[in-house]
């Protein structure tokens, strides 16, 4: 494909959103070479993942003057001020009823071209729940809850598989069930860069991991300390089975780690070069960029590898601030910001935006109120949603009233969700192309939305 | 223990006797910190016991004096087989000289052998000898790995090395997750904590860990300040919480045997937040015992408690009551009691430790054993690590022969420990103490994981993992280790294993002489792989189609023979008779 490859960067950085005074939405149409290696019917949904329970309050940070002074009476010393904020202030295209307003976390300023865009939404106080659950509900325990709630592990795997630890399969990995019979190696179905997230893992469906640099050839696959026959068998027992459960479980992921190898290097060695920067990564131990990078690049040679839906888990860590907030979450927030920013360019340099959506999730929000130097474990908070098919420019959900101790905190501003990870999968699962009557396979408890407030589809893509 | 020391010690132990609101456990009053039963100890001890069910079920009766003379119990010799599996089980890595002495001592002898082992170095000693104290190394992790490989790889403490790997499994820190000056000093003082206690008693632990520098910055209650009403401040809730939830009690509600306390079929949670924000309270005013950071020295000393900063307000959390007034050290001494005697420690602490040591799925009845003498030495004594070392080690479940032959018995063999297992094998040595192995949690071209790097207090793997999609969870089982098992790291293991048994790491080197003279003779050679390595474990089938494959290798030149001896290991340790500990 590099026959137009040439011509594309060329109008692909003279139309980057890094171009000041440039527009900011590409012609798609003009540049539509670039999906060349990518199927026109492709679709990947990707799963941004932050460890350790992302703080909502200095992400989306309360900016109108009624819910600043909340922020700002609970957060102290910790808070952004109002000025530090005035760059960053969201306008959506529907405002906030009663004049709430809000500014994303200054560190997340490449985000706001995005928005301002129209292809980026805001989720309003999303979290775990089994049912539409309001704070009388929770005080009289009358509705069912999620086992388990602000414990970390636990609450990762809620929000990953509707299930607390020992979860047998993840939203993901269901909605891979669901289309895999569509691409031409089903193990490319569910793809992670960053390690194991039960998330990608379905009834049939399986995650297949890598690294951020693709995966990783066994060094003795022709020889073996000079022996052919040894190489030969030290692969056949990698792959083997055994009568032991976890033999034979090795032995799977060992096989399907060698059988994918080749066809998943040749593919990626046949990526296109892309010239949308990806910073260098502002938070040292967080390899999040390299893992979208590297995302981007299987996307980019889908159609070589037969796929035509796939999804995608990425993740980074240290988002458990119970001290060092204001010295550490900006740095989290930038080095979200740089990767969220460089993947999305990314995809509308391939010509692929439109066919790739990104959310955020994570174990939970924490307290508005501030310890003296962080804040705790908390349950409802904000996300986000990036792509061309997304509605951007808008807030979904319900503007939760901020406080210590009101109407939809647990106490602290430990809010209880008014949106359920359901309902966010529900949308984004049928954006991807399950079917209605699929959708309880996917998210089991969906059916307990249907007549809520925001019923069973968000409406963000 | 003297027999009066005993006799001061008998126990109130019938549970249908006991009075309800008495605490139906010994409370340990050995060595050190926790000496006798407070009020509110009571208070505590029994409010959670009525919640909890209890575990009473296997403390002893002890109504009658004990014999006064004990015979030592009888040698029984065991097999070289068997002796290299309850190795694999015990031991973090060992040699063939090892396994013979085991099989002669016998069980019995070889564990009173290793808990009177003094510990050779500790891990703070090894950073002074090693000059890791000079000024420039203020704000580096110079020499954190090479300490911690020098223990595992170097101590012959192989017990208690094992252990206290099992311990950090649960008790976690990481010099990754914490800023501030001499952190590989701060984690030697906190690895020091953890293995000095590893044989000890678990109070011990839990108080030292609890005013240990590392984990004070780690679950950041290192500069924690009591609530503030005038900016509506609260303590931080990070120690609180997971000192409950990983530590000690857990979050649901446990049978003796380990199994969950159902409602309507439904678990039953142990707290509820209003618990852990009462437990917070307790852990305020935690500090440096010195403002002096020039040096390494304060990493090691215990936390202070500056009073201005520490919640005297009292507490109420999990039935234990800390009255408005208390100081912040008696206020911990209260805490810790409390989840030390709660009914849930015991099994909770001890599956786990069945599970690092023996195998991911135990039965309930193996944990209720195990748990029991957690309760009760059997001298009245609570969390007497030794005997639940024993219990663990030499209950009927794990000492098994038949075992071999289940489906579903054992563990996926923890990755660090092969490594450590082909050191110890091998006698790898490192002669200026450099032990270059470093940090090993690359999952491209490591091993996926590496001791005192755990990504969070959740460690590398999760005791209730279960690999999603399989067979495995399917069948209701766990399979921790398989958490940090993915199509990379499994290659990456291979690859890192080939170089290093090829190679070693820098100055650390393996010394294959003893295989040199068997290599000729390939049988012989996966004979005493297979033995060393895999307790035999590997089945007559595999080590045939390896002898085969083998045999293509030519000895009649050294570097021949070399060869045939790392491809031998490879394939050994790439084998999933191998890799599946039974």
């Amino acid at each position: 494909m590099d026959f137009s490859r040439r011509a594309f960067m060329s109008r692909a950085s003279a139309l980057s959103i890094a171009g000041a005074a440039t527009p900011f939405v590409m012609n798609l149409a003009a540049i539509g070479e670039a999906a060349a290696a990518t199927a026109s019917d492709y679709k990947a949904l990707v799963c941004v993942f932050l460890y350790g329970g992302n703080d909502y309050a200095n992400t989306l940070v309360p900016y109108d003057t009624a819910q600043y002074a909340t922020y700002t009476a609970q957060r102290g010393a910790l808070g952004y001020s109002q000025a530090a904020l005035a760059g960053t202030v969201l306008q959506p295209t529907t405002p906030l009823p009663g004049g709430a307003q809000y500014a994303l976390a200054p560190e997340l300023g490449k985000l706001l071209p995005v928005f301002n865009a129209g292809k980026m939404a805001v989720m309003l106080n999303v979290g775990t729940l089994v049912q539409p659950t309001t704070k009388a509900q929770y005080l009289a325990n009358s509705v069912r809850l999620p086992p388990k709630l602000l414990s970390h592990n636990d609450q990762q795997s809620y929000w990953q598989a509707s299930s607390p630890e020992g979860a047998s399969s993840g939203w993901g990995g269901r909605i891979g069930d669901l289309l895999q019979s569509g691409n031409g190696t089903a193990s490319l179905t569910c793809i992670n860069p960053s390690g194991n997230a039960v998330f990608l893992s379905g009834q049939s469906a399986i995650q297949y991991a890598l690294t951020t640099a693709g995966p990783i050839a066994l060094n003795a696959r022709n020889s073996l300390q000079g022996s052919a026959a040894a190489a030969t068998l030290l692969q056949s027992l990698i792959g083997g089975s055994g009568a032991h459960q976890f033999q034979a479980l090795h032995g799977g992921i060992g096989k399907r780690a060698l059988d994918l190898y080749a066809q998943v290097s040749a593919g990626l060695a046949s990526a296109p070069a892309t010239t949308t920067p990806f910073p260098a990564s502002a938070d040292p131990q967080s390899s999040l960029g390299a893992q979208l990078q590297m995302v981007a690049k299987l996307m980019s040679v889908s159609a070589g590898l037969g796929a035509k839906r796939q999804v995608f888990f990425v993740s980074t860590g240290r988002y458990d601030t119970h001290d060092g907030l204001a010295t550490l979450h900006p740095t989290l927030m930038t080095n979200l910001a740089d990767a969220l920013r460089g993947f999305y360019d990314t995809t509308v340099e391939l010509g692929i935006s439109q066919q790739v959506t990104t959310f955020t999730g994570s174990d939970f929000g924490r307290a508005l109120t501030a310890n003296n130097d962080g804040t705790d474990h908390g349950w409802g908070s904000m996300h986000f949603v990036l792509g061309g098919a997304v509605n951007g420019k808008r807030y979904y959900g319900t503007n939760p009233t901020l406080a210590n101790g009101g109407p939809d905190d647990i106490g602290q501003g430990r809010l209880i969700p008014t949106m359920a990870v359901d309902q966010y999968a529900a949308t984004l699962a049928s954006w991807f192309g399950v079917s209605a009557s699929n959708l309880p396979t996917v998210v089991p408890s969906i059916g307990n939305y249907a007549g809520s407030t925001l019923g069973t589809n968000l409406g963000f893509v | 223990m003297s027999e009066a020391e005993v006799r001061e010690r008998v126990l109130e132990d019938d549970p249908a006797a006991a009075p309800a609101a008495a605490p139906a456990e010994p409370i340990r009053s050995a060595s050190g910190m926790s000496p006798a039963i407070s009020a509110a100890l009571v208070t505590a001890s029994s409010l959670a016991l009525s919640a909890c069910g209890g575990d009473t079920s296997s403390t002893p009766t002890s109504s009658s004096p004990p014999p006064v003379v004990v015979a030592p119990p009888p040698v029984v010799k065991i097999t070289a087989t068997q002796a290299s599996r309850f190795l694999s089980q015990a031991a973090v890595g060992y040699s063939k000289a090892e396994v013979l002495n085991l099989a002669d001592s016998g069980i019995d002898a070889w564990l009173n052998a290793q808990f009177a082992v003094a510990r050779p170095q500790k891990f703070w000693d090894f950073l002074i000898a090693g000059n890791y104290d000079a000024a420039a190394n203020i704000n580096t992790t110079n020499g954190f790995d090479p300490m911690i490989w020098s223990q595992l790889m170097g101590s012959g403490d192989i017990l208690r090395q094992r252990v206290g790997l099992a311990l950090l499994d649960q008790w976690v820190t990481s010099v990754d997750g914490f800023g501030g000056s001499w952190r590989q000093f701060a984690m030697a003082a906190y690895l020091d904590v953890l293995w000095d206690n590893a044989l000890g008693n678990y109070r011990d632990l839990m108080e030292g860990v609890s005013t240990n520098v590392a984990m004070g910055l780690y679950l950041t209650f290192l500069g924690n300040v009591k609530a503030n009403p005038a900016t509506g401040a609260i303590p931080d809730e990070n120690y609180g919480r997971e000192s409950m939830q990983l530590f000690t009690v857990g979050l649901t509600q446990l049978n003796m045997d380990g199994t969950p306390v159902l409602s309507g079929g439904v678990p039953v949670p142990t707290y509820t937040q209003a618990d852990v924000s009462q437990a917070a309270r307790v852990w305020t005013g935690y500090t440096y015992a010195t403002n002096d950071g020039t040096t390494p020295a304060r990493m090691r000393l215990p936390m202070i408690i500056t009073a201005a900063r520490s919640e005297t307000g009292g507490a109420s959390f999990l039935g234990i009551t800390i009255p408005p007034g208390t100081d912040g050290a008696t206020a911990r001494k209260i805490a810790l009691d409390g989840l030390f005697n709660h009914a849930n420690t015991a099994p909770f602490v001890t599956k786990q430790l069945i599970q690092h040591l023996v195998t991911s799925n135990p039965s309930p009845a193996y944990v209720g054993r195990v748990a029991a003498v957690f309760a009760n030495n059997g001298s009245g004594i609570r969390g007497d690590m030794k005997a639940v070392v024993r219990a663990i080690l030499t209950d009927s479940e794990a000492r098994d022969d038949n075992q071999v032959s289940s489906a579903t018995f054992g563990k996926l063999r923890e990755p660090v420990v092969r490594l450590v297992q082909w050191a110890k094998a091998f006698n790898v040595s490192s002669p200026t103490q450099l032990w270059p192995f470093g940090n090993t949690s690359s999952s491209a071209n490591r091993l996926g994981e590496s001791p005192g790097r755990a990504p969070s207090v959740f460690n590398w793997f999760r005791p209730g993992y279960t690999p999603p999609g399989s067979s495995v969870s399917a069948a209701g089982l766990v399979a921790p280790e398989f958490q940090i098992t993915n199509e990379p790291t499994i290659i990456a293991y291979v690859n890192y294993m080939q170089s290093l048994i090829a190679n070693g790491a820098g100055e650390a080197k393996p010394d294959y002489a003893a295989l040199t003279t068997i290599a000729p003779d390939s049988a012989a050679l996966l004979a005493e792989l297979n033995l060393v390595l895999a307790a035999n474990q590997i089945s007559a089938g595999t080590i045939a189609q390896m002898k085969t494959a083998l045999d293509t290798i030519a000895t009649t030149t050294t570097a021949g023979t070399l060869n045939r001896i790392y491809a031998a290991i490879v394939l050994v340790m790439a084998s999933p008779e191998y890799l599946v500990l039974r």
